[in-house]
């Protein structure tokens, strides 16, 4: 399969070159501890609403757990950032592995769960825990499959990628 | 001092601490003595956090002799072989002991809230496994130096060889049986990750006054569900270690990492599953948590995310080398 040329233009960039060469502290490994800890923001957060929602927890009260919103969003907005730099360090590894294509549709799905349980569960401040909790159910359920399927898809794209460059 | 050295200096405390806590929590049953109790599980949950470093410290130490012709590897083998074993039982015998410790820890004022019945039976049953193999490790690991306490018609330790036979088949299913189990147990770990944030990571933002519309009770009933995390990172975590020791056993990272992580485990076990907890699970919604309970949280938060962090940077060392 041929690579596409721009691929090659991103990778001869400066900016490529230097997240992905530079032995600084704070180049490639900065930027990917970053999205280990945007992760854990986002993640965590959902896994925390989505618990609560399933009845993980039950003398927590529900409609409070509507701030962690900005954990996730915060996290998300980390995410986007630091997953951006490392694409542009290493594009052709990433565009030319299936597996990236299936994290980035993921990511998609699973955070329009997120909006949907907002919107669903958390917006009316007049609904009693209970209602929330059989509003939210099923997509609680989905939420925490598909950020199993993030991560899971996220970790791998270390151990399933063919190239690691244009040229190879 | 060498990296050897911290080996010389930790392997002690599991081997009699065990027995020695064995001890106090058997005298604590029969007594029904609840505050030896809970000064058993802390203790085995520490002595659980000490043993990780004592494991892998070894493999330095076993560098070191490699150059000793008096040091036979097939002793210092055996030795690592019963060590395994015996490692995998504390690090079980621990985590039992930190949710026993968790559940006493949930009364309130002066009632003791006793732990679920399963909890302390399970603990005495894996400690006294634990026991018998940490005799085992410290025999063969005696050995290995003290040629005068071999006895000439002892058959060498059925345990130890069981261990050398088991750790490479360890290293075989996690290196190259198949190019996805390394990246799935990496994500075992990061889970294991989310999970510490979602649990401790959250309680601690609200101890620091983030969150206030939550009360404090029901987050601190969430623990255990960061204790698994914990679980689940120090059983994939040593499943990395033990599959390629020599990339990790040298890396100041990975040594910082260690040192972290037995602060960061004991910070949880004194402050977050004693009675130490119990005014700060009356924090009801809106309330401020007190001066001292801010800072052991923001040391918390600090511990758990610098262990992300020198996590995420350990091959770092590697390249940089």
């Amino acid at each position: 399969m041929s690579i596409p040329l721009i691929l090659k233009a991103v990778e001869e960039s400066g900016v490529s070159v230097w997240i992905r060469e530079s032995p600084s502290l704070f180049a490639y490994w900065f930027f990917l501890t970053w999205h280990a800890l945007g992760m854990g923001m986002a993640v965590g957060a959902s896994v925390v609403i989505d618990f609560r929602i399933l009845g993980i927890a039950r003398d927590l009260p529900l409609a409070p757990l509507k701030s962690l919103y900005k954990i996730i969003w915060a996290g998300f907005w980390i995410q986007v950032v630091s997953g951006i730099l490392l694409l542009i360090a290493y594009p052709t590894k990433a565009a030319m592995n299936p597996d990236f294509y299936i994290k980035l549709t993921l990511i998609g799905i699973a955070v329009a769960v997120m909006r949907m349980i907002h919107k669903r569960v958390f917006k009316d401040s007049s609904l009693t825990d209970p209602v929330m909790m059989s509003r939210g159910r099923t997509l609680a359920i989905l939420s925490l499959i598909l950020w199993v399927g993030v991560v899971t898809a996220g970790r791998l794209l270390a151990y399933t990628y063919t190239v690691i460059n244009y040229s190879g | 001092m060498y990296s050897a050295h911290y080996h010389l200096l930790l392997n002690h405390w599991p081997i009699i601490g065990t027995f020695t806590v064995l001890c106090l929590f058997v005298s604590a049953l029969v007594a029904n003595n609840d505050s030896l109790k809970q000064a058993s599980l802390a203790l085995f949950f520490l002595i659980a956090l000490l043993a990780i470093p004592a494991y892998m410290s070894g493999n330095s130490a076993q560098e070191f002799l490699k150059e000793t012709p008096e040091a036979s590897m097939d002793r210092i083998q055996t030795h690592q072989g019963s060590a395994l074993f015996a490692l995998v039982f504390m690090e079980i015998t621990g985590m039992i002991s930190l949710i026993g410790l968790w559940q006493y820890s949930l009364g309130k004022k002066s009632e003791v809230h006793r732990p679920a019945g399963w909890n302390l039976t399970a603990v005495l049953l894996m400690a006294i496994l634990t026991f018998g193999l940490m005799s085992i490790t410290g025999t063969t690991g005696g050995e290995i130096r003290h040629p005068e306490i071999i006895s000439n018609d002892e058959a060498p330790s059925s345990v130890g060889a069981a261990g050398v036979r088991i750790l490479p088949g360890i290293q075989y299913f996690v290196t190259q049986s198949s190019r996805y189990i390394w990246g799935l147990l990496e994500t075992l770990h990061f889970i294991g990750l989310i999970l510490i944030l979602a649990s401790i990571g959250l309680l601690n933002l609200r101890l620091l006054g983030f969150f206030r519309k939550l009360p404090v009770a029901p987050l601190h009933r969430l623990l255990p569900w960061g204790i698994a995390g914990v679980f689940i990172n120090v059983i994939t975590g040593m499943l990395f270690f033990v599959s390629m020791p020599e990339f990790y056993s040298n890396n100041p990272d990975f040594q910082l990492k260690m040192v972290a992580i037995v602060i960061a485990g004991t910070n949880l076990m004194l402050f977050y599953c004693t009675s130490v907890f119990r005014p700060l699970a009356l924090i009801g919604p809106g309330d401020d948590a007190p001066a001292y309970a801010k800072i052991v949280a923001a040391s918390s938060l600090f511990l758990w995310i610098a262990i992300i962090v020198l996590g995420r940077y350990m091959p770092f060392w590697e390249v940089a080398k």
